[in-house]
């Protein structure tokens, strides 16, 4: 998972640093021209201004002429100051270009600094935006991180002797980490200091993998010494009680379950019940799956948090999925407020952004990862970890 | 539905361009930035979106818009001929004895595609039987049967049997007397190498006439891996997007249609076995794009032009646009628009008017169009030849015999009076901008620039045309 993402990340910090090193040089060759008086500088700073005018095409690929042709503009204003060795007109041109003042770039200039300015994130962070959403992320969180992105950096000075791309992953590093650590909480030490009998209630869409997910958990919570019955809230769709059973079979678990077409809410209320008078840690209640757009399903799922009153509601969505993970988290969210996500089907997908997208969306955790068909396939999510494979935490 | 919100986006970035005859490419880059968004955010995949913007963004670059299509319009039939050249059609499906293998990831919705196309065959005459493969799923037996049974279909299936392919087999056998026959599998995914062999040994002892790859709406990105995948193991003749009735737009059903050279088969947009659409490429797009139906208007639109022109042979259009719009000219121009049909018919065809638009106007807002242009025309008939060419000169005592002469009264005839005034006026703001003809005129008519725009009169749908 996310390997698709950490490559384009290493594509971007890539580009960032060419654009930005581009820059450097025009900024440089303009520099050279307000200083210099004598026509053999400035004939030397027109070269190097064309040299980066040169660079800059042959860099871009060609999906992205925008950032050739700013950059050649960019360089082109800055180049007829210095083809006339006209200190004035140098100042002009200066002068009316945005960003840092003439005195800040000198200032920075002379330090042997450089300014990363808007115009040098623009196609790099176009770029990131793509990579992102190709992984997934959906498209206003993605925007968000890109926010905080360019927040961080346009007006940054960076040492010469420091790179751009250092600069830009320590803000993506930032950003990344600020969105998907959101309100992590060790799911094992809530479990062992929880009253039991602890209810946990599993909500989501159709077929993302709500029942396997409790069968995986059950295990886990087996592992270390939690006992659980299953309780299947799934009265509606058909075969989910055989499911369901299937899996309490085979893991040798109590299952409670109701005819189909019955309560949902009454049959974890049920688990419940038998939880505490059996002496059982954890009470799993499995819900049919719905869509979020099914009014009478949603205030169903919003009886049964009010009935069953569960410590814990987990929603569990798809690694695969795509823009939708954000809508359905928040409609999921709002008719019975999740504690945190499972992310199944983690081993199909290698991009993961919907975990992104999830959390930030919910303000609330992934926990798991579900990663394959065996009931030992669930693993704990590790934002941090996650996010220093992403960057490459080698480099 | 599929991609909804492109329709509603594009359509608002395209409004932009009203108005403009010639397209700068600032314009449209920033109808390919909308365009890519769209996409993006309906799930279809990035190489695929770059591809299809580049191609719409060249396209509208290079060629030359026809006579008479405004900017909008031209950027709008691109996108159409784009979009209708990727989706294709519909996947073939004969009403016919046959075998449909289905495949797919696990939780695409498979065991309940299997039963509302089951269903679906049912409708059409066939007999259709389900054969349930998926010996992994704990309940996938228990499901499948149920929902033939909801289908009231042939079921076959062997929940102690561990060989998908032996079940297969035996299924195939057992289902004889089906003429339609529907090969259900587990999930699986495109890494897992043991059950793509799997489906690989299913589909050579089942040889389906169609393998469908059943899809969630909701999936990313992560379509074009597994379209790829299952193309390579089996080939994938076409897409079974399921959960439509949710919010997910379904790009990644596009992503797979052009990975595998495949087209959409089936829409699943609810929970029972009814709950299933065969996908109509035409109209899906052409609501897609709130476009109505744009070839066959622009069909209209000729062949009225051809009516009203062939009548009346010293009437030139063209001197519109060199500053003399007389009353003639909009009688034309009326006329045009009544060769064209119903009023609500041709509105409905109207990009960006179809649909929503046309629910927000009250219910009788076409007739009252309608009526009024009749009421204008009859007007202008008791005009003399004088006072339709400079009717300017009409005097207070013009207009009342003018009045009494059609049976209005003079209220009536300045109204008719002041709407030629503002359309004169608007015309005079489109002079200047090079080979103009009539068909243009309609076209910025349509564009709600004007023209005809405020024959509703006030509050009625005046502007909304």
């Amino acid at each position: 998972m996310f390997d698709g993402l950490k490559d384009k990340l290493n594509s971007f910090r890539e580009d960032v640093e060419e654009t930005a090193e581009e820059a450097a040089d025009a900024d440089e060759s303009a520099d050279d021209a307000d200083e210099s008086t004598a026509s053999a500088d400035a004939d030397e700073s027109t070269a190097s201004a064309d040299d980066a005018d040169a660079e800059s095409v042959a860099v871009d690929d060609d999906d992205s002429d925008d950032s050739a042709a700013a950059a050649a503009a960019e360089t082109d204003a800055e180049t007829p100051s210095s083809d006339e060795s006209d200190s004035d007109d140098a100042d002009d041109s200066d002068d009316s270009s945005s960003g840092p003042g003439t005195l800040k770039r000198a200032a920075a200039f002379a330090t042997g600094k450089v300014i990363i300015e808007e115009d040098d994130l623009e196609d790099p962070l176009w770029e990131l935006e793509m990579a992102l959403l190709e992984s997934d992320v959906e498209m206003s969180v993605a925007e968000q991180i890109l926010d905080t992105v360019e927040e961080t950096m346009i007006g940054e000075t960076r040492k010469q002797v420091e790179t751009t791309g250092e600069l830009v992953e320590r803000a993506l590093h930032d950003a990344l980490v600020d969105v998907i650590s959101v309100g992590q909480f060790d799911f094992d030490e809530r479990i062992a200091e929880a009253d039991k009998p602890i209810t946990i209630v599993f909500t989501g869409v159709n077929g993302v993998g709500k029942t396997t997910s409790i069968a995986k958990l059950s295990e886990y919570l087996a592992d270390r010494g939690y006992s659980s019955v299953m309780a299947n809230g799934d009265t509606y769709r058909a075969g989910a009680n055989e499911q369901l059973q299937q899996h309490a079979e085979n893991l040798d678990r109590k299952i409670i379950t109701h005819e189909q077409g019955g309560d949902p809410a009454a049959v974890i209320y049920d688990g419940v019940e038998y939880a505490e008078a059996n002496d059982v840690d954890v009470v799993l209640g499995d819900t049919a799956g719905r869509l979020h757009t099914s009014d009478d399903l949603m205030s169903q799922l919003e009886k049964i948090d009010r009935v069953v009153d569960p410590d814990m509601t987990l929603f569990v969505d798809e690694a695969v999925a795509g823009q939708d993970a954000v809508m359905r988290a928040q409609e999921f969210n709002d008719a019975a407020a999740i504690d945190g996500t499972i992310l199944t089907k983690a081993d199909v997908d290698a991009s993961g952004g919907a975990a992104i997208s999830i959390a930030y969306v919910t303000g609330k955790p992934i926990l798991f990862l579900g990663t394959g068909q065996g009931y030992d396939h669930i693993e704990p999510f590790e934002p941090e970890e996650l996010v220093d494979q992403l960057l490459g935490a080698d480099q | 539905m599929v991609l909804d919100d492109l329709g509603s986006s594009l359509r608002g970035t395209l409004d932009d361009l009203r108005g403009k005859s010639r397209l700068e490419e600032d314009d449209i880059q920033e109808v390919v930035k909308q365009i890519q968004r769209s996409l993006l955010e309906a799930d279809v995949e990035v190489d695929l979106v770059m591809e299809l913007s580049d191609s719409i963004k060249g396209r509208a670059l290079d060629e030359e818009p026809p006579g008479g299509t405004s900017a909008r319009d031209h950027v709008l039939k691109i996108v159409y001929e784009e979009l209708v050249e990727l989706v294709g059609d519909s996947t073939e499906l004969p009403l016919e004895s046959q075998t449909i293998l289905l495949a797919g990831l696990q939780g695409s919705g498979k065991t309940t595609t299997a039963a509302k196309m089951a269903w679906w065959f049912a409708k059409k005459g066939l007999r259709p039987a389900i054969i349930q493969t998926d010996t992994f799923r704990p309940g996938a037996y228990d499901q499948a049967k149920q929902m033939a049974g909801n289908a009231e279909v042939d079921f076959y299936g062997d929940p102690d049997a561990d060989d998908p392919v032996q079940i297969a087999r035996d299924g195939l056998e057992a289902t004889e007397q089906a003429e339609v026959h529907i090969v259900d599998t587990a999930g699986r995914h495109a890494l897992e190498e043991e059950l793509i062999a799997e489906i690989e040994e299913i589909d050579s002892v089942v040889d389906p006439d169609t393998r469908l790859l059943v899809l969630d709406a909701a999936i990313g990105q992560g379509a074009k891996e597994q379209a790829q995948r299952f193309e390579e193991a089996i080939g994938v003749e076409g897409v079974a997007i399921t959960k439509l009735d949710g919010t997910a737009k379904g790009g990644g059903a596009l992503t797979a249609v052009n990975e595998t050279d495949s087209s959409i088969a089936f829409l699943g947009t609810g929970e029972t076995v009814q709950d299933i659409e065969r996908f109509e490429p035409n109209s899906f797009i052409s609501r897609l794009l709130g476009m109505g139906d744009l070839k066959q208007l622009s069909e209209r639109v000729e062949r009225a032009m051809e009516e009203t022109g062939a009548e009346d042979d010293d009437w030139n259009p063209e001197s519109i646009l060199e500053g003399s719009f007389t009353l003639k000219d909009m009688q034309k121009q009326m006329e045009a628009m009544n060769n064209m049909g119903p009023l609500d018919q041709v509105m409905d065809m109207i990009p960006g008017m179809g649909g929503g638009m046309m629910d927000q106007l009250p219910d009788d807002a076409m007739d009252v169009t309608q009526e009024r242009m009749r009421e204008f025309n009859v007007i202008m008939d008791s005009m003399t030849d004088g006072e339709l060419e400079e009717p300017r000169s009409i005097s207070a005592s013009q207009v009342e015999r003018i009045a009494r002469g059609s049976g209005t009264n003079t209220e009536r005839v300045n109204e008719l009076l002041e709407q030629h005034k503002m359309m004169d006026r608007t015309l005079n703001q489109f002079q200047g901008m090079g080979d103009g003809d009539m068909e243009r005129m309609m076209k910025k008519m349509q564009d709600g620039e004007g023209g005809l725009g405020g024959l509703g009169g006030g509050g009625g749908p005046g502007g909304m045309m």
